[in-house]
């Protein structure tokens, strides 16, 4: 640690009590630049480079008007409008982009900036280190008002970085002035905005850094599923979540700017409503005050895989309940999706369409819930690398129990959990669309269609567990890096000009598409042997190398 | 277990060499630890006690030179042998979501079954409360989940990477009479620590390391043998011709108070000579573990020192 923190305050300390409680905020400031600089550079370039990129690439791809209009009627299907928006000037080169990246930029920087702020408040509070900052002359909000200061700069930075790639990109339609341009970088800066009030809000209510993400990309998330279920709709439940108002600024269509004031006035409350709860808690406290627990533990605790079911069990109850309530909202829309669809064709061939429609579109689905329990199964394998690097493993292994049976204990939990989140949120999704429309075979159906997605899911566990062997000291950043790359390959690969055989070589891509497609078994098997062998190769190597703390 | 023969040294480590890297973490280390006795290890932060402790516990794996832990091979036959021993690390990391009375229950079953009596007997005598969270804990508290899961054990060996750290006289105090019952049980205990009074207190023999090597190893009884007594008086007849006698150091007077250091060997003679030069008092202190360190690492303290000046 080379970081020099000054923690003389810049300015006299004022005898406002307001003012004392910033003290030493400029300090801080430096700090948590110094701390993060390669994670704000990484996510700044990651998030305008995409913007460029699409920018360039369909500036490439469609020339004329006439492939813009085409792509405009392509993409005006419920699938895009549920997970991307569609922009009401889609035929514009703006409308284009905005309709591609929008919602994957916007989003990605409102969980990342919420991500940052745990990082920065909750979890060093949680270790310990900011006890050891406030020991010295700092005001009670000095180093949380420094985090958000920063991360307030990212959202504007990469807002200003967006607009400017948007003017050199020319996204403005003709004749309209850089006003689209600007909407579009605000849009993006507000919403991330909007993250960093919600990140703020989750690290004061909580009381440990894990517990603070999922609130805070919990409550992201619903508010994407909220404007989801509004764009699918009348578009009213769109205005009721924040991300919806990023959306309906518009820009390249209606240019507005107002929405961008709810946004900014909604972060600056949470931010107001997180200094409250700040200056109202102690130290390492949350909303819930700590209970005393019991004094013994049961005898499975001893096992890998009862302590690992004891210690992942607020994972496993979140994932099965957003699973689940995936399922149930899935199964619910696919009807509206299909009326939709129906209007969209205009009677043309309604038949195929619709037939093809409906099978594409719940195939689309049963990925979505592969998607979702691919981050589970990710979480999950990577806590073998965690408990290692935290240096809880030594003292279980300095008991009777072998690396070999303690990572094979632990990793069932990934394995078979994945099957179960797969069958279950297929399931549900296939019995609620059933029940709709009066077929109980979708049940069956679906939930064999996502499970489709478990040899997808355990290559990536494979790859979390050969890396753990292997590249202990970068494995869960790796990881979670190969995660990220595949959820952007598969969903977003052939914009980015990817070979075919690069795309369809990806798990999640090679997974059949069913229902739309047939099903087909040798992708599946190959899939399975893959993995196999990367957890093998990654076990092994963890049984002969040194404990690598972190 | 304990029927069969036990062999005489419980832990046997000749030569050892370990690098991370660039770095030398041992060179060369020797250490023995026989059956049924404690044995100190002592040496500076970074001179590699822990890393030597990783390794008996097959958490590493030593670059070369020979480690025998209870007969067995600590790498190959890890999980054999940790029925048989105990560790209690000097850093504690505890689950932050589970209690310490889960946390212990959990640590014990690991190497054997647990006694429900031993663990009650141990959380009292420790003052510890395991119905807490473990976040909640205090370093001294985390350092008591550790001894009690460790105490409440039949280990034939216990692994002690300093254990006190963190821990209040009080606690230090059960610390001592513990070990002494694991002692007085025929057991055998692998000390590593900083706290020289308690190595003092506890152990039969001491293994002082430095940069990674052994440089001193013996019963304490051998080891004062290498140290000096420090002698205070007040001498009626002056101090002439006390300098001169061989083994007797550093001696400095004013007026008639006299301080020096005396090599054992010399005491005799030393004595014969403060007796003649009527001593109105004499305060003799018996030399120190500490005393014997600092000796070792003088010279490292003396560069410190003329780095400082520069």
């Amino acid at each position: 640690m080379t970081a020099v923190v000054r923690t003389e305050p810049d300015a006299p300390v004022a005898t406002r009590p307001g003012a004392a409680s910033l003290a030493g905020t400029a300090a801080m400031v430096r700090l948590v630049l110094r701390r993060n600089r390669v994670r704000l550079a990484v996510w700044f370039v990651v998030l305008v480079g995409m913007i460029a990129y699409v920018a360039s690439y369909y500036a490439e791809l469609f020339p004329t008007q006439e492939a813009l209009d085409e792509f405009a009627a392509l993409s005006d299907t419920p699938g895009i409008r549920a997970l991307s928006g569609l922009s009401p000037a889609a035929a514009t080169l703006g409308g284009a982009v905005w309709t591609k990246g929008w919602m994957t930029v916007a989003l990605s920087l409102a969980i990342g900036v919420a991500f940052l702020v745990t990082r920065n408040g909750r979890a060093d509070e949680e270790a310990g280190r900011t006890e050891l900052l406030r020991s010295r002359i700092l005001g009670r909000h000095a180093y949380s008002v420094a985090s958000w200061l920063v991360n307030a700069l990212l959202c504007v930075a990469i807002g200003a970085g967006v607009a400017l790639v948007s003017l050199a990109s020319g996204l403005d339609p003709d004749g309209t002035g850089i006003a689209g341009s600007l909407v579009l970088g605000a849009s993006v800066a507000g919403v991330g905005l909007f993250g960093l009030g919600v990140g703020a809000v989750a690290s004061q209510v909580t009381t440990t850094s894990r517990a603070a993400n999922a609130l805070g990309a919990g409550v992201i998330m619903g508010c994407y599923v909220l404007r989801m279920i509004g764009d699918l709709g009348d578009g009213a439940l769109t205005w009721a979540s924040p991300i919806g108002w990023g959306q309906q600024m518009q820009p390249f269509a209606a240019n507005r700017w107002w929405p961008f004031a709810l946004l900014v006035a909604l972060a600056g409350g949470l931010l107001a409503l997180a200094t409250w709860l700040e200056s109202t808690r102690d130290m390492g406290a949350g909303l819930v005050a700590e209970r005393p627990g019991r004094s013994s533990a049961p005898a499975g605790f001893a096992a890998p895989l009862g302590l690992g079911l004891r210690l992942q069990r607020a994972a496993i109850i979140g994932w099965t309940i957003t699973v689940l309530l995936s399922g149930l909202l899935f199964g619910s829309i696919v009807e509206a999706m299909t009326d939709l669809l129906d209007d969209a064709s205009g009677g043309v061939a309604a038949d195929l369409l619709r037939g093809a429609g409906v099978q594409a579109l719940l195939a689309m689905l049963a990925s979505m819930i592969g998607l979702l329990t691919a981050v589970f199964a990710t979480q999950s394998a990577v806590s073998l690398r965690a408990d290692e690097a935290s240096g809880i493993i030594e003292p279980q292994l300095a008991g009777a129990l072998s690396r070999r049976r303690w990572a094979g204990q632990r990793l069932v939990i990934p394995v078979v959990g994945s099957a179960v989140l797969l069958v279950l949120g297929g399931g549900v999704l296939g019995a609620v669309y059933g029940s709709l429309t009066g077929d109980a075979s979708q049940t069956a159906r679906m939930a064999g269609a996502a499970l489709a997605y478990w040899p997808a899911v355990m290559v990536l566990v494979g790859v979390a567990v050969a890396l753990f062997g292997w590249l202990p000291r970068v494995a869960i950043p790796v990881t979670w890096g190969v995660m990220a790359a595949m959820w952007f390959a598969t969903m977003l690969g052939e914009v980015f000009g990817l070979p075919a055989w690069v795309v369809d070589a990806l798990p999640f891509s090679a997974v059949p598409y069913v229902p739309f497609e047939d099903m087909s078994w040798a992708p599946l098997v190959v899939m399975v042997l893959v993995a196999g062998a990367l957890v093998w190769s990654g076990i092994d190597r963890f049984a002969r190398r040194d404990v690598v703390p972190g | 277990m304990s029927a069969t023969a036990l062999p005489q040294t419980a832990v046997e480590v000749e030569g050892l060499t370990k690098s991370f890297g660039t770095v030398h973490a041992l060179r060369g280390l020797d250490l023995r630890v026989p059956t049924g006795e404690v044995t100190g290890f002592l040496g500076p932060n970074g001179s590699g006690k822990t890393t030597t402790i990783r390794i008996l516990l097959g958490l590493l794996r030593a670059d070369g030179g020979r480690a025998t832990l209870l007969g067995g091979d600590p790498w190959a036959d890890a999980v054999a042998l940790h029925r048989r021993i105990a560790y209690v690390p000097g850093d504690v990391t505890l689950w932050p979501n589970l209690t310490g009375g889960e946390a212990i229950d959990i640590l014990a079953r690991l190497s054997g079954p647990l006694d429900p009596r031993r663990k009650k007997t141990m959380l009292d005598r420790f003052e510890l409360d395991p119905t807490k969270k473990a976040r909640t804990y205090s370093k001294g508290n985390r350092q008591k989940v550790a001894l009690v899961a460790a105490l409440s054990s039949d280990a034939e060996l216990l692994l002690l990477d300093e254990p006190t750290s963190g821990l209040d006289p009080l606690m230090e105090a059960a610390f001592t009479e513990s070990i002494r019952e694991v002692k007085a049980a025929g057991r055998s205990v692998l000390l590593s620590s900083h706290i020289f009074a308690e190595v003092e207190k506890l152990a039969d023999r001491v293994t002082i390391i430095r940069e990674g090597v052994t440089v001193e190893a013996g019963t304490i009884a051998e080891l004062r043998h290498l140290t000096r007594t420090q002698v205070t008086a007040v001498l009626d007849g002056g101090v002439d011709g006390l300098a001169a006698i061989p083994g007797v150091h550093d001696l400095v007077t004013v007026d008639r108070h006299v301080t020096f250091a005396v090599d054992e060997v010399a005491l005799p003679a030393v004595l014969a000579a403060v007796a003649a030069l009527r001593p109105r008092s004499l305060v003799a202190n018996p030399p120190s573990l500490e005393e014997l360190f600092l000796r070792h690492y003088g010279d490292e303290l003396a560069a410190l020192a003329a780095g400082s000046d520069r």
